[in-house]
């Protein structure tokens, strides 16, 4: 799943502000600062028993607006576009129901998959080829029609549409059966097929084996889009209809959003939600500062409000001592990609390990060691089913920068000053900040340091652009779901490299590698499956080292005084929306 | 917020002058100079006087900061990652100076948060950045008015239309909106050349700063060269054959100093407020301090609540800056216009 | 009268087409692609962004594209978005694909939120800068002028955004002096809303321009009270107060009266920093956000809106001038 991303050239912190998970860390006096615990189960849990309805959130009472305030903004609110951890949490928390569905548990505080739409998990043939998802009955849109199963299969055909919608997840081309020639119902027509209906069944086929289906089965992606009301493809993300507790009444793209209660919604159908406060008016693209002190200063308006971006550094104690800072983890790992076309030489790339300045760049970065950034060794981060603990380089425990190691390195390889270009953004001060340092760590190292500017709007341009004249390009991925099942084949695969978009964004190609990931993907499911992931992984960071891992994240968001019901969403690391409510 | 309205423009000019309505200036009478004149009552201004000093001891300071940083052993530039780790807390607050640590005199002004660069140095740089802009903006943009506004006060037919139009064409364009958009043009075109593109993004800052700021001036002496060329003394000048060029010297040029004077005593401050404004929306230089820069560095750390000393010395650089720019501008235009002549 | 109303009126004209021209040059000739935008992750293949292009008629050549785009806001014209063949009525402004919809409703609609930001500013200026201005003048060399003067002089000096993100932070979120800031529809939704909602950017915005009002009104102020029509009626006898508020406002109001349609003009452009910070969501804000996403239409738009108010505010401004002050012939 992608990291929500900066809207506008002035959301103040960075892009990067804003994931991941893991151990506590830094090596100063974090003795009272509240950090991070290990990663959690990041959502691997099950529940297919769930019942509707929801049991209450404890001391919840109704009515009352919750504000939440964010310095970024959903690049679309369409749900089969909506792929970006806020995007997903909005939409699946508040407005569109899909097949499945996380639930937070507040004894464990972990998310556990439930049915939602559907009556239960679906059911998988032997060979996890066919799944089966039943819908319930008395769904209904908020314009009181039924939601049938056909409008579902609608919906899974509307997500092969990747030219018109693009931007969603992209399991559909890797798993789906014809995924590499159905191109959506706007190219190729009603006729896929993959989806079919009988009654309120709804029958998924696949071409080869996909264990992760109920998981993948969650994203708004699978929610039901009444094929008449789709006139507009483009415009339908503006007013989607919705099945969940709230509608749109107002969206304004890029700045806000506000939800009002959708009467057609039924508790008694929903695993999951709750309908307590009247609305929720979303701010999105705001001044950091700004949101930070309007929920700390707790005064008016600010103390129904919650904010979805994590707080700056600078105002860490003031948050701390209110006692409404709420500390959760988020499946993410942030990596340096190495363009492995370019930097061909391993001891360079291992060179870059040591030469990277770790602790110093979340410092600069705006992070806070231990609490919203981590050290990070494995490519999966904590809280990932099969995950191994391994370092890539020996000794290189993910926050140790040694620049005489990668010197040493770099002279064996014959590559003194090799010249690392990578890019940042000029107009957010937190980039430039780690750019300063990251420069500095290059040159001591003995590389040669070139950054390359760009803004918040065109580096994802850049980033995208195997043509660009970059050899390093910074992003994080988080988990779709929690097994290396969601990561490599989408980010580390082969077949990936020249695509466009550039989903492989360190090229990274190699035959062993890529034969490995198909055996996985073609023959193991389950534990085995996710074990396998763990191994993969282990395998390929220490043999080919093809990223610099940067960090995991966590998240570390403040809420008035009023708002109830906070928890994180360690799948996300969102708040959960849908048990908010507003104190009397 | 646009840079042509605080104060550049005179009521009375702001629109299409009539050639006929006399405005000019009245004639000296005691055998000296206007321009003498003005300079003596300026002499016995005192607030004047203090504001020359005020000013000059800035621009002291911007042209001496290297020396001024080499001798005190500081630098604006980003320490390594150890030293940012070892003078930072968690938090980015410092802990070698304040807030977190005791005031040392290595770094009389602290150290800037999350980066630990030393304000001091920051801060001196920041003028030299400032002033610097504001400086040649202002020059630059005298330049283009005076010329533009000589060409439209001297030509008739197709060429005057052509230059009141222009005046008309670049003061309906939104200021903020062309450098908001010119910002990422200059980025993708000089993004990969990091040395380049400092100079680039200085380059365009003066560019959208001076090509915004000359309209005011052109507009005042344009009116004050329709109302001159029909005044007598230019008439018999032009009846005995003397050349435009010496017209414009001898007869037109001491009259236009006053406007001039005061044009760029007053868009100096305005050109100061626009580079902190322009910071904000993320335009701007970025390779070199600037004020601006800082202060919207110490905005976003929440310096007001945690480290006022980050926000408040290059506030204060501002406003010292702008205040005394604008009171002696006041006081330049008090002592030229003889209308306010006390 | 009429030929030179005529004459403004068609320089206004080219002077709007030429803006409109500049930016369609920028957009096709800078280094933005501007079918770049419009790409998945920001990268097509060559065939999708022939496509793009196509759809966009980027493919035609740029005075014909341009020609198409005058047509549209002079005549309407038809878009084509995808699979869709859309009306866009008269003005139109184009076709955003970032949002997808039809820029100059869309627009239209942020227009209240920016008119109010305009309008309360200005009443609070105008009276403001007005009164001190001649107060001022009124005393002027005393205490009481300097003292005014110093501090309208000061609040200007420091940057205007930050005098506007101190307010918000301190008066409305540390104080809860002012309720949040925001723009609530008056005659729809709710009167009191509105006026409480817009009541802090109004002083702060309108406390900004005080500074220059009352620099005008004082200056015209002294220069009125040295007038020789204003000696004769103190010499008549009349009182100081009379005098000064019945004859030399009424001449010192006139150039203030036309400076005001400019800034006007001005803030009705777009008050970015104003809709940012109070969050506002008028035309500034939707420049300043469509500048981000490299939303051409929504920029051009913004723009030319922008030249269109000082456009037609310099040709109101002249003519009120001309009415104003029989000295002045047009």
């Amino acid at each position: 799943m992608r990291l929500k991303r900066t809207a506008t050239a002035l959301a103040a912190a960075s892009l990067l502000a804003v994931a991941a998970c893991g151990g506590g860390g830094g090596s100063e006096d974090s003795s009272d600062r509240q950090t991070l615990g290990e990663g959690g189960n990041a959502g691997s849990g099950q529940d297919a028993e769930a019942e509707a309805p929801a049991a209450d959130v404890e001391g919840a009472t109704a009515g009352g607006t919750i504000t939440v305030n964010a310095n970024v903004a959903p690049e679309t609110l369409d749900p089969t576009r909506a792929y970006y951890t806020d995007s997903t949490a909005i939409m699946s928390g508040l407005v569109t129901r899909s097949l499945t569905q996380y639930k937070y548990d507040a004894e464990t505080k972990e998310m556990v998959l439930v049915p939602d739409m559907a009556t239960d998990l679906g059911q998988a043939s032997d060979d996890n080829k066919t799944w089966t998802f039943t819908l319930r009955e008395g769904l209904k849109y908020e314009d009181g029609t039924d939601v049938k199963a056909e409008d579902v299969a609608y919906a899974i055909k509307r997500s092969f549409a990747v030219e018109e919608l693009p931007d969603g997840p992209t399991y559909n081309q890797t798993f789906f059966l014809d995924g590499d020639t159905y191109k959506g119902p706007f190219q190729d027509g009603d006729d896929y097929a993959g989806v079919e209906t009988s009654g309120n069944d709804i029958t998924i086929k696949m071409a080869r084996p996909f264990g992760d289906m109920a998981y993948y089965a969650s994203f708004p992606s699978f929610t039901a889009i009444p094929q008449a009301k789709d006139t507009n493809p483009d415009a339908y993300g503006n007013k989607p209809l919705a099945t969940g507790p709230y509608k749109f009444e107002s969206y304004q793209k890029g700045q806000s959003l506000t939800l009002v209660k959708n009467d057609q919604w039924d508790p008694a159908t929903d695993t999951t939600r709750h309908q307590y406060a009247d609305e929720y008016q979303f701010n999105f693209s705001q001044d950091q500062t700004k949101i930070d002190n309007v929920v700390l200063d707790d005064q008016g308006v600010g103390q129904t409000t919650i904010n979805y971006t994590p707080i700056a550094p600078s105002v860490y104690d003031r948050a701390q001592e209110s006692g409404r800072l709420a500390i959760g983890t988020q499946p993410c790992t942030f990596m340096w990609y190495i363009d492995n076309t370019k930097i061909t030489d391993d001891k360079v790339r291992q060179a870059l390990a040591w030469a990277y300045p770790y602790r110093a760049a979340w410092r600069a970065g705006g992070y806070i060691e231990g609490v919203t950034r981590a050290p990070s060794t494995s490519i999966l981060p904590p809280g990932t089913a099969g995950r191994e603990t391994f370092e890539a380089i020996e000794g290189q425990d993910g926050q140790t920068t040694d620049p005489a190691k990668a010197k040493a390195l770099l002279k064996e390889a014959g590559a003194e000053g090799f010249e690392i270009k990578w890019p940042y953004q000029t107009d957010l001060p937190e980039s430039v900040k780690a750019k300063d340092v990251q420069a500095q760590a290059l040159t001591a190292a003995g590389f040669k340091a070139t950054p390359v500017a760009a803004t918040s709007d065109t580096i994802r341009a850049l980033q995208s652009d195997a043509s660009a004249d970059l050899n390093i390009r910074s992003q994080g991925w988080c988990s779709d779901w929690p097994s290396g099942g969601s990561w490599f084949p989408a980010i580390l695969d082969g077949g990936l490299v020249g695509q466009e978009g550039m989903p492989n964004k360190a090229q990274f190609k190699q035959a062993d590698a890529d034969e490995q990931q198909d055996k996985i993907l073609d023959t193991l499911a389950g534990t085995e499956a996710n074990d396998a992931w763990g191994s993969f992984d282990k395998f390929i960071s220490q043999k080919y080292h093809p990223v610099v891992t940067i960090g995991y994240g966590g998240v570390a968001l403040v809420h008035g005084s009023k708002i109830g019901g906070v928890g994180i969403d360690n799948v996300r690391g969102e708040p959960t929306y849908s048990d908010l409510y507003v104190k009397k | 917020m646009s840079i042509s309205s605080a104060g550049l423009e005179n009521p009375a000019d702001a629109l299409e002058p009539d050639p006929s309505a006399d405005t000019a200036l009245e004639k000296a009478v005691a055998g000296r100079s206007p321009v003498q004149q003005a300079m003596e009552q300026l002499r016995r201004d005192r607030v004047a006087v203090t504001c020359a000093i005020i000013i000059v001891l800035f621009v002291v300071l911007a042209l001496l900061a290297p020396v001024i940083t080499w001798l005190w052993g500081v630098s604006w530039k980003t320490p390594s990652g150890d030293v940012v780790l070892s003078s930072t807390d968690f938090d980015g607050l410092p802990i070698v100076g304040p807030p977190k640590g005791d005031f040392t005199w290595e770094h009389p002004l602290g150290l800037s948060p999350a980066l630990a660069r030393d304000n001091l140095a920051l801060w001196l740089y920041g003028a030299r950045t400032s002033i610097g802009v504001a400086l040649v903006a202002t020059i630059a943009s005298t330049i283009i008015g005076i010329t533009v506004g000589l060409i439209g006060g001297f030509a008739r037919g197709t060429l005057e239309t052509v230059v009141n139009w222009t005046i008309n064409f670049f003061l309906s364009l939104p200021f903020i909106l062309v450098a908001l958009i010119l910002a990422p043009i200059v980025i993708g075109y000089y993004g990969s050349e990091p040395g380049k593109l400092t100079v680039a993004q200085f380059a365009s800052l003066l560019f959208v700063l001076s090509v915004f700021g000359w309209m005011p001036l052109a507009r005042l002496i344009r009116g004050e060269v329709l109302s001159l060329r029909e005044r007598e003394f230019v008439q018999a000048a032009r009846v005995i054959g003397v050349p435009t060029r010496t017209i414009l010297r001898r007869e037109l040029l001491p009259n236009l100093v006053a406007p001039i004077i005061v044009f760029f005593s007053l868009s100096m401050p305005t050109f100061v407020s626009a580079e902190a404004g322009l910071a904000y929306l993320g335009i701007g230089v970025t390779g070199y301090p600037s004020w601006g820069q800082t202060i919207n560095d110490a905005m976003a750390a929440n310096a007001f609540n945690t480290y006022p000393l980050y926000l408040w010395a290059p506030i204060l650089g501002v406003l010292a800056l702008v205040v005394a720019l604008n009171l002696l501008g006041d006081a330049v235009r008090d002592a030229f216009d003889p209308k306010t002549r006390r | 009268m009429f030929g030179y109303l005529l004459r403004r009126v068609i320089s206004g004209i080219l002077v709007l087409l030429a803006v409109s021209f500049v930016l369609f040059t920028v957009f096709a000739k800078g280094p933005a692609q501007p079918a770049l935008a419009y790409c998945s992750k920001g990268v097509c293949t060559a065939e999708q962004l022939d496509i793009i292009e196509r759809n966009l008629g980027l493919d035609q050549p740029l005075l014909q594209q341009y020609g198409t785009y005058i047509k549209g806001v002079v005549a309407g014209r038809e878009i084509n978005s995808g699979t869709l063949s859309l009306d866009c009525n008269v003005p139109c402004l184009g076709y955003s694909f970032k949002k997808f919809e039809m820029v100059t409703p869309f627009l239209l609609d942020r227009f209240p939120a920016t008119l109010s930001i305009a309008l309360g500013a200005s009443v609070v200026f105008l009276t403001v800068g007005v009164a001190v201005g001649v107060i001022s003048a009124r005393n002027r060399g005393k205490p009481l002028d300097r003292g005014l003067q110093g501090f309208t002089m000061l609040a200007t000096a420091i940057p205007y955004y930050l005098v506007a993100l101190l307010a918000f932070l301190f008066l409305v979120s540390k104080w809860g002096l002012f309720p949040t800031t925001e723009y609530v529809a008056p005659f729809a939704e709710s009167f009191s809303g509105w006026f409480k909602g817009m009541l802090l950017a109004w002083l702060v915005l309108g406390l900004f321009y005080t500074t220059a009002y009352v620099r005008y009104s004082r200056g015209s102020m002294v220069e009125a009270l040295n007038e020789d029509y204003v000696r004769t009626a103190r010499a008549k006898g009349l009182t100081d107060r009379r005098v000064a508020l019945k004859h030399a406002l009424r001449a010192a109001l006139v150039p203030v009266v036309t400076i005001f349609g400019l800034d006007f003009a001005t803030i009705l452009a777009g008050t970015i920093f104003t809709e940012r910070i109070f969050n506002i969501q008028g035309i500034g804000l939707e420049a300043l956000q469509s500048i981000g996403q490299q939303d051409l239409p929504v920029i051009s738009a913004t723009v030319l809106i922008a030249a269109t108010f000082v456009v037609v505010s310099n040709i109101v401004v002249d003519v009120a001038y001309a009415a104003l002050d029989p000295r002045v012939r047009l």
